[in-house]
């Protein structure tokens, strides 16, 4: 009898495992229609405005199809703005990586000195970009500036660092990454005390220099983090708006205009947003391509090592 | 225990509906009227001050004024300002539009009214004006002109501002600049202006003018369109639904010589219009290019002991140096957007706007042209200092064509192409070429 039950029992446990419980869906439904509804729909939705002239104030809209798009590559002003934030990134992605590495490295340890460093460096990122912004406008402004008044005490001129053509997008970027290194340090950080301490003593006991151990355990051990932190600072960089928009509009001669900064123009001030949403959709694309070419060239490089 | 919990806050929910419902029927509260400006903030001088003569300046006179309406309508209305930054202001205010949530009252420039009204967002308020009694045969032709759109009142004018230059009387008298009353000797052509400049740079150090030529896109086009219109020169040929023409030699010109004074060392490198502004009060320049609104805020600097104005201060209007006299020029309204006038606030409204217009002398003390003709004959008005200097405006003051779409656009457009000659070197035809063809571009895709 006891057997009997048990093999009548086996069946319908295995057609339990084979059909899907689609009660089980009710418990991602939320996030799925917070998803759909917040990600997805407006995706979709920015990209077939995008092929549309939508005024923003009157709502009223007309087919186009990919004129907008056209006219996009046509106009010298927004290639100006891809080629601004292609170079923004390039600047401000190595040097978060670099920078927010060697900090980590310098302050993973357990001393007071340490806490408090690591507290400073990530003091500035909790600032809101008007506050980082309008400070560092006012240490860079050529006329009573602060780094003005100290090159004057040494004789020398004033440098025009946000209304130069070559120097406002890298003072930008500099501002950039003095704002937010703290996160890219943090991440690293929390990686270096994940690597076991007794791989550094056996280091240590083969007499391996720092270099050697830099090279052969910490790199090694961190790289799923490394690929990280780029990840997310391309992604995040591509989206230069706050500091361009506060420190130069854009100038001069729209040397420091990033691609956001005009979607925001052509959107809110000039009313066109179909326009804005092809721009918008070029700006997708873009990091796309950036970010999808990282993690691929990181997951190529650990095939590769294996 | 947390089931007691959720029981006893229910219960208290419950009978505290009927509380919140009945609450507001018991005390009637004020009818609220949001006001959307810019002319910035200064709750921390004039917070809670009735006493309009004595306030000073855009900020100062538009804050106490409305105190006062609040306090001489205690109980029954209360005006909410929204103050905003008026360099995003129209940003803000269009979201706010396309968001539903729409204000009572808003500012506009007249430049911007066209677009608006065009997208029937607008209430048009040659009816409203006279429920109100607000009388519009008393604008002046200036401001019947900025708030008129297809043959309809669609603003409440609020004043005519233009562009002046400021003087710093003390630093002029060095340069031996003042005449026998010890006003400035104000220009009458270019050749005069560059000698001037010469004997000021000799004697002061100093470059004659300020004017704003970095993160400033207004001022910048300013400058532009005044020199252009003195010679008799415009934008739009064909008129507002034709193409812009950036090429004619009267174009040409007007840009030139802002380079050129630039170039001589004649002109303030590279400020904002914050370090312009400031920089004048400390004895920067000898003349600072702005507007109407700095009038009030200078006479009280120059009052003060120990600023760079001590020394006297001078105004008047944008003199003529190309050709004939034309001043650029545009104005502040209200308007009542669609969605933001209802029955309930309607009679509170009017009687709001109705105040405003009643007030107009009081604004004008900022420095503004008033807007109502009775105000401008009036002696209170002609008693204000250097009124006599800058009412020549009213005559020869010029805009775009009425009806050009995205003006403030033209204006970005124009501002950084001046801006980009100034400080980047970028060359005079070049930055004409891009003006051109940007503006073009702009218009071509409004409706």
């Amino acid at each position: 009898m006891a057997f009997a039950d048990l093999s009548r029992s086996r069946p319908v446990r295995a057609a339990g495992i084979a059909r899907p419980s689609w009660s089980n869906l009710l418990f991602v439904l939320p996030f799925l229609l917070l998803y759909a509804g917040l990600l997805v729909y407006p995706l979709f939705q920015g990209m077939w405005m995008s092929l549309h002239d939508y005024d923003l104030l009157s709502g009223e809209s007309e087919f186009l199809g990919l004129a907008n798009f056209i006219k996009l590559f046509r106009n010298s002003i927004f290639l100006g703005t891809v080629r601004n934030t292609l170079w923004f990134v390039a600047m401000t992605t190595p040097a978060f990586v670099v920078l927010g590495l060697a900090l980590a490295l310098a302050l993973n340890r357990a001393s007071r000195t340490g806490a408090v460093l690591r507290f400073i460096f990530f003091g500035s990122s909790v600032l809101s970009v008007t506050i980082v912004t309008l400070v560092w406008r006012m240490v860079l402004r050529p006329d009573k500036g602060l780094i003005a008044n100290v090159l004057e005490w040494f004789g020398l001129p004033p440098v025009p660092f946000l209304i130069d053509v070559h120097l406002a997008l890298p003072s930008i970027a500099g501002v950039t990454v003095w704002w937010i290194v703290g996160l890219p340090m943090m991440l690293f950080l929390a990686a270096l005390q994940q690597i076991p301490q007794e791989i550094y003593e056996a280091a240590k006991l083969d007499n391996a220099g720092w270099w050697r151990t830099l090279f052969s355990i910490t790199l090694p051990s961190i790289k799923r983090t490394v690929i990280l932190v780029a990840v997310i600072e391309i992604v995040l960089q591509f989206q230069l708006f706050g500091q361009a928009q506060i420190m130069t509009q854009g100038g001069p001669n729209n040397s420091s205009r990033p691609i956001v900064l005009f979607i925001y123009e052509s959107g809110f001030r000039d009313w066109r947003l179909g326009y804005a949403a092809a721009a918008a959709q070029i700006l997708f694309f873009l990091m796309l391509v950036a970010a999808s070419l990282q993690l691929w060239l990181g997951r190529r490089r650990q095939g590769g090592e294996a | 225990m947390l089931k007691t919990r959720l029981a006893g806050a229910l219960a208290l929910t419950t009978l505290a509906m009927p509380l919140a419902f009945t609450a507001p029927a018991a005390s009637a509260a004020p009818v609220e009227i949001s006001f959307a400006r810019f002319f910035g903030a200064c709750e921390g001088d004039y917070g809670t001050s009735t006493d309009v003569p004595a306030a000073r300046g855009e900020c100062g006179i538009i804050t106490t004024l409305i105190n006062k309406f609040n306090a001489d309508n205690k109980g029954e209305i209360v005006v909410k300002p929204q103050i905003m930054e008026w360099n995003t202001y129209y940003d803000q205010l269009t979201a706010r539009i396309v968001g539903h949530d729409v204000p009572t009252v808003a500012v506009m420039h007249m430049a911007q009214l066209g677009d608006y009204v065009n997208r029937k967002v607008v209430l048009p308020l040659n009816d409203l004006f006279k429920e109100a009694g607000i009388d519009a045969g008393d604008f002046t032709d200036a401001a019947t002109n900025g708030v008129t759109v297809n043959g309809k009142i669609y603003a409440l004018p609020w004043d005519t501002h233009s562009w002046l230059w400021h003087y710093n009387v003390g630093l002029m008298k060095k340069a031996g600049l003042t005449d026998a009353d010890g006003n400035p000797v104000v220009p009458k052509s270019l050749d005069e202006l560059k000698a001037q400049a010469k004997k000021f740079k000799e004697a002061t150090g100093k470059p004659l003018i300020a004017i704003s030529t970095t993160q400033d896109v207004a001022g910048p086009a300013r400058n532009f369109y005044t020199l252009l219109y003195q010679q008799g020169g415009t934008v739009f040929p064909d008129g507002p639904d034709g193409d812009a023409n950036f090429s004619s030699p009267e174009a040409k010109k007007a840009l030139q010589v802002w380079a050129d004074l630039y170039k001589d060392g004649d002109l303030t490198p590279a400020l904002d219009y914050e370090g312009a502004t400031a920089g004048f009060i400390n004895g920067n320049a000898g003349v600072y290019i702005c507007g109407t609104w700095l009038i009030d805020s200078y006479m009280e600097a120059a009052a003060k002991k120990d600023t760079g104005l001590s020394d006297g201060y001078y105004v008047t209007a944008f003199p003529t140096l190309l050709g004939k006299p034309a001043i650029w020029a545009d104005g502040h309204s209200w308007v009542l957007l669609k969605g933001g006038l209802n029955d309930d606030n309607k009679a509170a409204t009017l009687k709001f706007l109705k105040y405003l217009y009643d007030n107009n002398l009081q604004w004008a003390r900022t420095g503004h042209l008033s807007i109502r003709k009775s105000v401008i004959d009036s002696a209170a008005f002609q008693d204000l200092p250097f009124r006599k200097n800058i009412k020549i405006i009213s005559e020869v003051a010029r805009t775009l064509p009425a009806g050009t779409p995205r003006q403030f656009g033209i204006q970005q457009i124009v501002g950084e192409e001046f801006d980009n000659v100034m400080l980047t070197g970028k060359s005079v035809d070049d930055a004409l070429a891009d003006m051109q063809g940007r503006v073009n571009e702009l218009v071509s895709a409004a409706r």
